[in-house]
């Protein structure tokens, strides 16, 4: 607390702490609102997207260029692990349907446990997050209309849920890291890729850019799409897939610092 | 320690401590650290000072606050007996080295908190909130002084460490968190909650009574609130002193004004 009113002279510091006092003011807001959101909230038809943005031209009109591709959005909450949830939930739930990729993606989910041990990630922690991962894909694994509400209930527990978060930030962190020479040119500034890792990826709240996404998609073997929506030119939210040719199996949304899940 | 009819064990931080607990169960020549038998998140450690610097010799203790978040958002520490590094009885949290509190990983412990604090106590204070730069002669005296020390709730704490186990060697993982880690006092970043006493605003109140329709504030995140605010009482009620002294001086002055109008006429 450098700012800190002295009892001696309340009066000028207190005028210095104002600006100070508002920003904090003003993040504490933020959270609070953030907070009000659910983890992850309930189908919506694409046209709820469309009343956000009555008032404003541009964002009307991709949304309704949107509506003609997709019929359905999932809103997650805004506190910066938004891709990484948006992605597990998104993919998880569309494995429920499909027996052989979710045994496959199983297969790969148990292994990765060894593979970020042998990288140098400590054994005792690890394990446990990976251990409700497990559990949490186990749990949705049945295939059955209990599994939707399973995933939906389980996503929504915010220990469950931020389990899942900080273990797909260990396996994006751990493919950045093995492929390090090849990822090292995405990086700006002169950190290293585990410098990268440790600063970006493996914190929980810090928000995910195109190298997340490329590290994520590229370690499940999984195709993504963002379609990007902002006060760029055009009509239309721009695709965007990772990787580049391969047919995605997760479709997002991005707005400013922000990611929803979508349904064609 | 029987946790399991208090706390939901199938919630993933609950079950985590648990097995924190019983991998820490087992006192090294380093350090050792237990739950307390009625709180699952608060913790009281002894940690050995480390060889070849002033606390050679010396034994520490003190408390671990688990916040409700975690292992999403790092555990504090603060030190009960008297050290010469940091001031006792003062939060101290974890972070990367710069000002970044928000890095610190789920992957990391309670251990690797009580191996950063150890790492930590030979480096020097340089006057920052929380940290004493006593001389070397002091931090021996006191680090003798530590073998007598004894904890309200865990008795003398010399006994505590193990002599004979050997520690868990550090992975290299650790090793680099410890070249990057630091210790700091709490900063107003920390404290946000507490100030909204001193600059509540009517946009602000009308924003809460909005919110607070929808989302009841949960009972943890006041209890974290009420550890967090002994700095913040005095510096409210400083600003609330000044005020207070100005108000009473402009009514005393108005007072006077009336009443050199009543009688002076
Ligand atoms: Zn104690």
């Amino acid at each position: 607390m450098e700012n800190k009113p002295s009892q001696q002279k309340p009066a000028e510091n207190t005028e210095v702490n104002q600006d100070e006092l508002i920003l904090q003011q003003q993040r504490r807001i933020e959270k609070e609102i953030s907070e009000s959101i659910a983890l992850v909230g309930e189908k919506e038809p694409l046209q709820s997207l469309e009343r956000e943005y009555l008032e404003d031209e541009v964002y009307l009109s991709k949304a309704k260029t949107l509506g003609q591709k997709y019929s359905y959005i999932r809103r997650t909450r805004p506190d910066g692990n938004c891709f990484f949830r948006a992605f597990s939930y998104a993919y998880l739930e569309r494995l429920i349907d499909i027996k052989d990729e979710f045994e496959k993606f199983r297969e790969l989910a148990l292994k990765s446990k060894d593979n970020l041990v042998s990288l140098g990630f400590p054994e005792f922690t690890v394990e446990d997050f990976h251990d409700t991962f497990m559990e949490v894909i186990d749990k949705v694994g049945a295939g059955t209309e209990a599994s939707r509400l399973e995933l939906h209930k389980l996503f929504n527990e915010q220990g469950y849920s931020d389990y899942v978060v900080v273990y797909l930030r260990l396996i994006a962190s751990g493919q950045l890291q093995r492929e390090a020479d090849f990822y090292q040119h995405f990086i700006e500034g002169d950190r290293t890729v585990t410098e990268f890792c440790h600063q970006e990826v493996e914190p929980m709240y810090k928000e995910s850019d195109h190298i997340h996404i490329i590290a994520m998609s590229a370690a499940l073997g999984t195709g993504v799409q963002v379609r990007y929506m902002d006060r760029g030119a055009g009509t239309e939210a721009t695709a965007h897939d990772f990787p580049e040719g391969v047919p995605p199996a997760v479709h997002l949304l991005y707005r400013p610092g922000h990611y929803d899940i979508l349904y064609p | 320690m029987s946790f399991e009819g208090k706390y939901n064990v199938k919630s993933p931080a609950v079950k985590r401590l648990m097995r924190e607990a019983q991998e820490l169960h087992e006192a090294t020549e380093e350090y050792c650290a237990h739950p307390l038998d009625d709180n699952l998140f608060e913790w009281h450690f002894t940690v050995h000072g480390p060889p070849s610097t002033d606390f050679e010799g010396g034994v520490y203790h003190g408390r671990i606050l688990l916040p409700p978040e975690y292992p999403m958002k790092p555990p504090n520490i603060i030190l009960l007996t008297p050290n010469g590094r940091f001031e006792v009885n003062k939060k101290i949290c974890l972070s990367i080295s710069g000002h970044h509190p928000e890095t610190w990983q789920p992957s990391w412990s309670i251990r690797t908190a009580l191996l950063a604090l150890i790492a930590f106590m030979p480096t020097p204070g340089n006057g920052t909130i929380g940290s004493l730069d006593y001389s070397t002669e002091e931090r021996q005296k006191l680090a003798k002084k530590s073998l007598s020390w004894q904890c309200d709730s865990c008795g003398k704490i010399a006994d505590l460490l193990s002599k004979d186990t050997a520690k868990t060697p550090i992975t290299e993982e650790e090793q680099h968190m410890l070249d990057t880690i630091a210790l700091k006092a709490e900063e107003a970043s920390t404290n946000e909650p507490s100030f909204s006493s001193s600059i509540e605003n009517v946009s602000e109140s009308e924003l809460r009574q909005r919110r607070m329709d929808t989302q009841p504030e949960t009972h943890e995140q006041q209890e974290a609130e009420i550890i967090v605010n002994p700095q913040v009482e005095t510096m409210s009620s400083s600003n609330d002193l000044f005020w207070s002294i100005l108000i009473a001086t402009l009514l005393f002055a108005i007072i006077l004004l009336v009443l050199r109008r009543l009688f002076l006429v």
